[in-house]
């Protein structure tokens, strides 16, 4: 397995409960999986403990045979090689799109730099943009921005955070169909979380729906969407 | 498991966050243990005869002046938020001015209004050849005093309750109004309470300035804690004593902080609901608007104009005196004690802000705690820590000076790097709030997007983070350089020999009786914390939070 999650734990340090129980997920390389569910079920923060931007309490992270996490080992998120793309995006204003997409990329010539920036702008249809400051995009402007510069330093996996949830209902469709096209163009492992279903059908070549903590049903999305019928109902609202 | 923990918490960030606590926290402990050591013959003496009014002369200070600067402040608040009179928006910032002017400077402008050879006076005896009774116009009193820490203190008061209610009050006054009370009645039943938190913020505030005052006190020769911490340590050369008194003064400022985070409960300031509306104001017009504006007039001449003005009659009698060669020495040695002091606090801020958002956990916020562990305390208590302290580390160095060819004695105490760690320890906080508040209102996720492309936190800080906060960054440290700019009593405890700053150069003038000379130094002092205030209040008013 390329991705390899195992009794995943973890609680915030003020809350009461384990805000995750018993978290596990394998994922094979290449595959775009959705983690389904309402909103405070945990699934940002598996998203957040994958990355390494919260250490958990017990379990383990591998992927592609590196450890990420385990109950001696952590690795910092610097040293992950795991891309993400933040709910708000997390574009840095001070900076434009080329220093934003650019950021990531070391060890790497002036020149070997541009020629990654132009492949990344063409790839997600921003070439011309470079001088402009995120401020100055429109939001899906501004997502196709932060998915270049995640997918810029070639990371093992790239992860969403809920990448539709700024978006105007009208162009959600467009756009979903144009990452899903990325993603399988550059091939690229990825995880998304979402609350909608639709999103989830459309994207995932697998499912996750999680309640409280707990996973409760993983599959092809046409089983998981459709058998959990109560899920479903209480998830599209 | 709890290796990968501390490994994980472990890092320059944390280390240096423990360093700057630790600094903060000694000189206050080596006064705090003073308390329980065993007291010299001479403390028998001062408990015996002088303890009692040390305590009552403070406590009626601290009780007056809460009390009036409430009842200014939360009036004064109340009307500019509730009412539309003429020049309302002229006073809206202008209650804000008084700051600007230190209650030393204050307490002897008004001496010199007032006294004999004082405008008023003199005005009387030559032009209409009346003498008055003098001790009608003796400010040199406690009522004096009270009146000095009133009317260049209000403000505190003033700014946090105007902001409290600009923000909150709307529905409830409209409620009230609903329900038939008239103004009077609001203002009693309604704003007064509501307003709770907000007042004990600000007066707690005045309190803290009211206990760390030396100078006005001290001008005035009223014997408080500030006077008597300087006299047993300079008078008597009694220094457990001195450290003893400044041990009881920071029980009773600890005292303090722990009622006032009793009074406000559980509630901070303000319960943030999203909606923010002002109150709609009752437009007051004919005599009762020109009541309204007389008010407002009245505190701003005794509290602003009046003061300043006989400051620039002083200035323009003086100045071809004062300009010479050794003013310029004073004006560059407040500036240059005061950047630096302004650059280490800002490094350090910087540096625990950082670390406490980032860590998150029990031992950062008690670092990010003790950092106004140090504003609370008076200016006396922080420099009896520090010279103890530095005197302390001198003796221990002594074979070091010997090692490396100098005389072995004091050499850090008699420097003017101990005033510098003093303003730092005290002045630390208004960096840090402003810091603080500049790294809240950026969130975490910039940093962690950072992080995910690969940059260590130190890389984050300084490619992201640090120039997010550029402007909460360029706001403490102006605020930092202006409080050190007018701070006295820490500066004349610690000053080195021969080594004056404007505003300790003011202050003896004025107690030398030329006060015409301390004019210029003062009108300095004022009309730079009156820009950076102004600068301040504009820059808060045009942020949306």
């Amino acid at each position: 397995m390329y991705i390899e999650i195992k009794d995943l734990d973890f609680k915030y340090q003020n809350a009461k409960e384990h805000t995750i129980k018993g978290f596990c997920l394998s994922v094979h390389q290449g595959e775009i999986i959705s983690i389904l569910g309402s909103s405070g079920c945990g699934k940002s923060t598996i998203l957040r403990l994958i990355a390494g931007l919260e250490v958990p309490s017990s379990g383990s992270i591998v992927i592609n045979g590196k450890v990420m996490a385990n109950h001696n080992r952590f690795e910092k998120p610097e040293n992950r090689g795991i891309g993400m793309v933040f709910q708000d995006y997390a574009l840095f204003p001070h900076m434009t799109v080329a220093d934003n997409i650019k950021f990531g990329l070391r060890k790497m010539s002036r020149n070997e730099k541009l020629n990654r920036l132009n492949d990344l702008l063409e790839l997600v249809g921003l070439s011309g943009y470079e001088k402009r400051f995120p401020y100055e995009l429109s939001g899906g402007q501004q997502q196709r921005v932060a998915l270049a510069r995640a997918l810029a330093p070639n990371p093992s996996l790239i992860m969403f955070d809920e990448p539709f949830s700024n978006l105007d209902a009208n162009i959600q469709q467009k756009i979903r169909d144009e990452l899903r096209d990325i993603l399988k163009r550059t091939g690229i492992t990825s995880i998304f979380v979402t609350h909608d279903q639709k999103d989830a059908l459309a994207l995932a070549d697998r499912v996750v729906s999680m309640r409280e903590g707990c996973v409760t049903k993983v599959g092809k999305p046409e089983e998981v969407i459709n058998t959990n019928f109560n899920d479903v109902r209480f998830i599209s609202n | 498991m709890w290796i990968r923990n501390i490994k994980w918490q472990f890092n320059s960030w944390a280390i240096l966050t423990f360093v700057f606590v630790l600094l903060i926290l000694l000189p206050n402990l080596s006064v705090f243990a003073q308390l329980f050591t065993e007291p010299n013959e001479n403390w028998y003496h001062i408990k015996e005869y002088l303890l009692k009014s040390y305590v009552i002369n403070s406590l009626t200070l601290v009780f007056f002046t809460a009390l009036f600067t409430i009842l200014i402040g939360v009036s004064l608040a109340w009307f500019v938020s509730a009412f539309e009179f003429p020049l309302k928006n002229f006073f809206k910032w202008g209650m804000v001015l008084p700051l600007s002017i230190p209650p030393y400077i204050g307490a002897y402008t008004y001496h010199g209004i007032l006294n004999y050879t004082g405008v008023i006076q003199s005005e009387l005896r030559n032009s209409f050849d009346i003498s008055v009774e003098q001790k009608y116009f003796d400010i040199m009193t406690m009522p004096g005093a009270i009146f000095i820490f009133t009317m260049f203190l209000f403000p505190y008061v003033y700014i946090i309750t105007k902001s409290f209610l600009e923000k909150q009050a709307a529905s409830l006054v409209e409620n009230a109004r609903l329900l038939g009370s008239n103004s009077f009645e609001i203002f009693y039943r309604v704003i007064i309470p509501i307003s709770r938190t907000a007042i004990i913020g600000g007066v707690s505030l005045v309190i803290l300035e009211v206990l760390n005052d030396y100078g006005v006190v001290k001008y005035f020769g009223i014997q408080t804690f500030s006077t008597a911490i300087f006299q047993a340590w300079f008078g008597m050369g009694d220094h457990g004593s001195a450290v003893r008194l400044a041990g009881i003064l920071m029980s009773i400022v600890i005292v303090i902080l722990v009622l006032e985070k009793l009074f406000r409960g559980r509630r901070k300031y303000s319960f943030s609901t999203s909606k923010v509306r002002p109150i709609q104001k009752l437009k007051l017009t004919g005599i009762k608007g020109f009541g309204m504006s007389a008010y407002f007039f009245i505190v701003f001449s005794f509290a602003f104009l009046i003061p300043l003005a006989q400051l620039a009659l002083w200035a323009f009698m003086t100045y071809d005196i004062i300009f010479t060669e050794e003013f310029y020495q004073l004006v560059w040695n407040s500036v240059f004690v005061a950047l630096i002091a302004a650059i280490l606090i800002v490094v350090a801020a910087l540096i625990i802000g950082n670390y406490t958002r980032l860590s998150n956990g029990r031992i950062a916020k008690a670092a990010s705690k003790v950092t106004i562990l140090g504003y609370s305390m008076p200016g006396a208590v922080i420099a009896i820590g520090v010279i103890t302290i530095f005197i302390g580390l001198d003796r221990k160095l002594f074979p070091v000076y010997e090692a490396i060819g100098l005389q072995p004695t004091l050499i850090l105490s008699l420097s003017i790097s101990m005033l510098i760690f003093a303003y730092v320890i005290r002045f630390l906080a208004i960096g840090y709030n402003s810091i603080e508040s500049g790294f809240d209102k950026v969130g975490q996720s910039f940093t962690e997007a950072s992080r995910t492309l690969g940059m260590s936190v130190t890389q984050s800080f300084f490619k992201v983070d640090l120039k997010m906060i550029k402007g909460a960054v360029a706001g403490g440290f102006i605020l930092v350089f202006v409080d050190i700019l007018k701070e006295l009593p820490l500066t004349l405890i610690l000053q080195p020999f021969n080594f004056y700053t404007l505003a300790t150069k003011a202050f003896q003038y004025a107690s030398d009786e030329m006060i015409q000379e301390a004019s210029i130094p003062s009108l300095f002092i004022i009309m730079i914390s009156g820009l950076s205030i102004f600068l301040f209040h504009k820059i808060l008013e045009k942020e949306p939070s």
